[in-house]
């Protein structure tokens, strides 16, 4: 970290007196009014979706299928979230989610690191077929059925590993992440080895703390797979109560959708609005990432443009 | 080094894909006669009206699709009581209903699926029949003389007929109905039919003059504005108006042959004179602005839209929909509004019902032929699905717990269960709390049955559907796999062009006088070839199996 905020001043230091001389002149003045406009649409336009979302999940079925919900619900009412919130299944699904995610975006972080650490190393030899093994994955699978058959017979099944163990590397995320290595100075680590620092030494007290911006985007990244990923789930867990809650949702979806019940009548505290329970879903397995976001955001651009420049 | 290495990682990939396929397709068959190793736990006398009980306590794994609205719950009297009763564990492998389908292949592919596997539609099953991994359960059927029973007392012979295979025999024991069970029609705004003075319209003829009326009256609105146009345009529409032209169906029950009786051969639906018929009634629809044309394409919600907002009289509709849909979509716009559901328009081809008696039903895995319990097993599908008591319990649950019967022995709901709100503010719910009326091991049957929990105003819909003469189903024409695989090839272009050509004709761009162009354009898409693969195997099973 140290280093990353030494070389910032030297960027930034000039600026301030220059911005002062700028905002003197015209031109500059009718540059922020046109960039503030802008930029306001520009918020406008991305929040407008979002807010009317959490309009409709508030809102009755009927004025959301007349097409008169926008920015205030209409006809105020909560029982789409009741219903959601008040069974018990939701919330086992949840906290489901919360372990499934944290536990395998930890081991993702860990082998990507160390992968990814180890292909930014160009004395490897055999380099080249480690990348291509990781590269190979991206452009070939074994296909659902074989990788069902290999899960199975580890006896992965029914349990956190098969979500977490099978996705454990993104190839991209890797390469991005062997990008940013390969962009650190190795006279650091060259100096951390004459100082008597072994292998993980060098990676956990001088590469990782350097690289906490790529580390922490890796994070994101992860977390928001994980946590919106739903088909490893469908096909490894056979058990609803070891289910995420996004198989959960998907399920109440197509339950309100489906035509099981034709010719029957559906209980009046029951009409699953179906427009409404989508925006509450959307509302329920977005909000924890958004509440996330922004204090994962600051390293967010750094990183992932710390790798693009070099990769 | 780069390179040669890269070879081997490619043959490591290979073997191990290999090797996975093998797994996947391992197939052995048993002599289906011989079943003396297989009857523990199975009833000696087990015949129609017995209570079935295994003589030991067996347990069957089953794939459960789970349904959101009844969450599977271990605690359910279904499960103890079937136990008390017939000495059988169920071990369900739950599969969430949004992709249950994808599931099902998985695990039969994967050579890991459950003994018992139910919710099937007949034409899935085609996929499996050539892995092996699905029992014949034809042979089987003296195993089930309930089953055998209502086949005899239903004459629902030429039904079963169509689920057999080139081999001459079926792979899925389906729900059975003894009446056609059709739910599909359209649904009119009664407020409107009254203030105009019409009456309900009981034909597709009828129908244009009722919304000619209604188009005078409200020059601004297009009166019918269909939904269940995506992905197939105009779906539940083409369908209805193919059944009622006496085709086997079109639209979202795309058929490419249909049989002609008259002929005795299949002739290809969309090139047929009726399928003229139909686009020239539509057609006449749009052209007189009858029929909104975005019909063909918009999405349900924007039909929902236009037809709350009484932009829209006229809908596609089942029962379902009208409840749910409709009438809450009415009632926040328009609260005089009355809509309901119309008995099926009657075509050319008559007053039919063109549903199938045959419902979704269940494969048996092969693996279950090589179990101790074989047989048990296939006593106990027949008594829980196909036997009179076994079909009431599964529907109404336990007499005395959770229903009652009157002296002339109808069912009614205990008063402490509810169920779609007969007994609303019930303490307990017959599917939620007790595992009853559960679509997984409840469907089919009696009338009685089947609609036990329907509304009046369903009831009444349902009488005149049956009424009317069940549609017969067409001959059998089980393809070989290697036709099918060449068939498969031909559907895909011909079925486009069919959607394409639909679409133009209903909508006036193109002129009907190009009707024998656009048959010349199928038959270039080898649809004389296809005609021909599936009335030869028609001729072929004819003559061997009749």
């Amino acid at each position: 970290m140290v280093s990353v905020e030494a070389a910032r001043p030297a960027e930034t230091a000039p600026r301030p007196g220059r911005r002062r001389g700028i905002q003197q002149t015209r031109g500059y003045r009718v540059f922020q009014v046109v960039n503030a406009v802008i930029l306001t649409i520009v918020v406008v336009v991305t929040l407008y979706p979002f807010v009317n979302i959490v309009a409709r999940s508030m809102s009755h079925e009927a004025y959301i299928i007349a097409g008169q919900v926008n920015l205030v619900p209409r006809g105020f009412t909560l029982d789409t979230y009741r219903l959601v919130l008040s069974d018990s299944l939701f919330w086992t699904n949840y906290r489901n989610t919360v372990v499934y995610t944290v536990t395998a975006t930890v081991i993702s972080i860990v082998m990507t690191t160390c992968y990814a650490y180890v292909l930014s190393k160009k004395q490897l030899k055999g380099r080249g077929v480690l990348v291509g093994i990781a590269v190979f994955t991206m452009f070939f699978s074994g296909g659902l059925i074989p990788n069902y058959v290999l899960v199975t017979s580890l006896g992965l099944k029914n349990s956190v590993w098969a979500i977490a163990l099978p996705n454990a590397i993104n190839v991209f995320n890797l390469l991005v992440m062997k990008a940013f290595f390969e962009s650190l100075p190795g006279e650091l680590e060259e100096a951390g080895a004459v100082d008597g620092l072994s292998t993980y030494g060098i990676l956990w007290r001088i590469v990782l703390p350097l690289s906490k911006a790529i580390v922490a985007t890796m994070v994101l990244f992860y977390a928001v797979a994980f946590w919106n990923s739903w088909f490893a789930a469908f096909l490894y867990l056979d058990r609803q109560e070891l289910w995420p809650v996004t198989v959960y949702l998907r399920n109440l979806i197509a339950g309100a959708t489906g035509a099981e019940n034709v010719g029957a009548i559906a209980e009046a505290n029951e009409v699953q609005a179906e427009a409404t329970l989508k925006a509450v879903t959307i509302v329920l397995t977005t909000l924890p990432i958004l509440l996330v976001y922004p204090f994962v955001q600051r390293y967010f651009v750094r990183g992932i443009m710390l790798g693009a420049v070099k990769g | 080094m780069f390179r040669r290495s890269w070879r081997h990682v490619a043959t490591a990939a290979a073997a191990l894909l290999a090797a996975a396929s093998l797994v996947a397709c391992s197939d052995d068959s048993a002599d289906s006669q011989d079943l003396s190793e297989n009857r523990v736990g199975a009833m000696e006398n087990y015949a129609i009206g017995s209570q079935f009980k295994a003589t030991e306590p067996v347990s069957f794994s089953v794939l459960y699709n789970n349904h959101p609205n009844y969450p599977l719950k271990n605690d359910w009297l279904f499960w103890s009581e079937l136990k008390s009763r017939t000495n059988v564990t169920l071990e369900p492998v739950a599969v969430p209903l949004s992709d249950y389908n994808q599931k099902r292949s998985l695990l039969i592919g994967a050579g890991d699926a459950p003994l018992l596997i139910p919710k099937t539609y007949p034409p899935d099953v085609h996929a499996y029949v050539s892995s092996g991994a699905i029992l014949p359960v034809s042979d089987y059927l003296d195993l089930m003389p309930n089953l055998k029973d209502k086949i005899e007392k239903w004459n629902l012979k030429p039904e079963m007929d169509t689920l057999r295979q080139q081999d001459g025999k079926f792979y899925l024991l389906p729900g059975l109905h003894e009446k056609p069970w059709h739910d599909y029609s359209l649904a009119v705004r009664t407020d409107i039919l009254e203030e105009l003075n019409l009456a309900v319209p009981k034909t597709w003829d009828e129908l244009y003059t009722v919304l000619k009326a209604m188009k005078a009256a409200y020059p601004d609105v297009y009166p019918f504005s269909d939904r269940w146009s995506q992905p197939n345009p105009a779906g539940n529409l083409l369908n209805l108006l193919a059944v009622s032209y006496g085709l086997e169906g079109a639209g979202w029950n795309f058929q490419h042959v249909s049989w002609n009786a008259g002929t005795q051969k299949f002739e290809y639906t969309g090139a047929t004179e009726q399928y003229k018929q139909l686009l020239q009634y539509l057609n006449k629809l749009v052209a007189e602005k009858l029929l909104d044309p975005e019909s063909f394409t918009q999405t349900d919600d924007a039909a929902r839209q236009k037809l709350a907002n009484s932009k829209s009289f006229v809908i596609g509709a089942n029962a379902q929909a009208v409840v749910n849909d409709y009438r809450p979509d009415l009632a926040a716009t328009n609260p005089k509004a009355k809509i309901a559901k119309i008995p099926l328009p009657i075509g050319p081809a008559g007053e039919i019902n063109p549903a199938s008696r045959l419902e979704n039903g269940m494969m048996i895995s092969s693996k279950a032929r090589d179990s101790k319990n074989f047989v048990a097993m296939m006593q106990f599908v027949d008594w829980l699905w196909y036997s009179d008591a076994g079909q009431e319990f599964a529907r109404w649950g336990v007499e005395g717990t959770t229903f009652v019967k009157d002296a002339a022995g109808k069912a009614t709901l205990a008063a402490d269960v509810d169920m779609i709100g007969l007994n609303p503010g019930a303490p307990k719910h017959l599917q939620k709390d007790f595992g009853f009326a559960n679509g997984v091991f409840a469907y089919g049957g009696k009338p009685e049955l089947v609609q036990a929990f329907f509304s009046p105003e369903e009831q009444e819909f349902q009488q005149v559907m049956n009424a009317r003469t069940p549609k017969s189903p067409p001959p059998p024409f089980p393809l070989s796999d290697e036709e099918r695989e060449q068939v498969s090839l031909w559907e895909t272009p011909l079925k486009d062009h069919v959607y394409q050509a639909t679409l133009q004709f209903a909508l006036g761009q193109r002129d009907f006088g190009q009707w024998d162009a656009y048959v010349n354009e199928l038959k270039s898409k080898n649809m004389d070839a296809y005609l021909d693969t599936v009335n030869k195997a028609y001729e072929r099973y004819r003559d061997e199996h009749n």
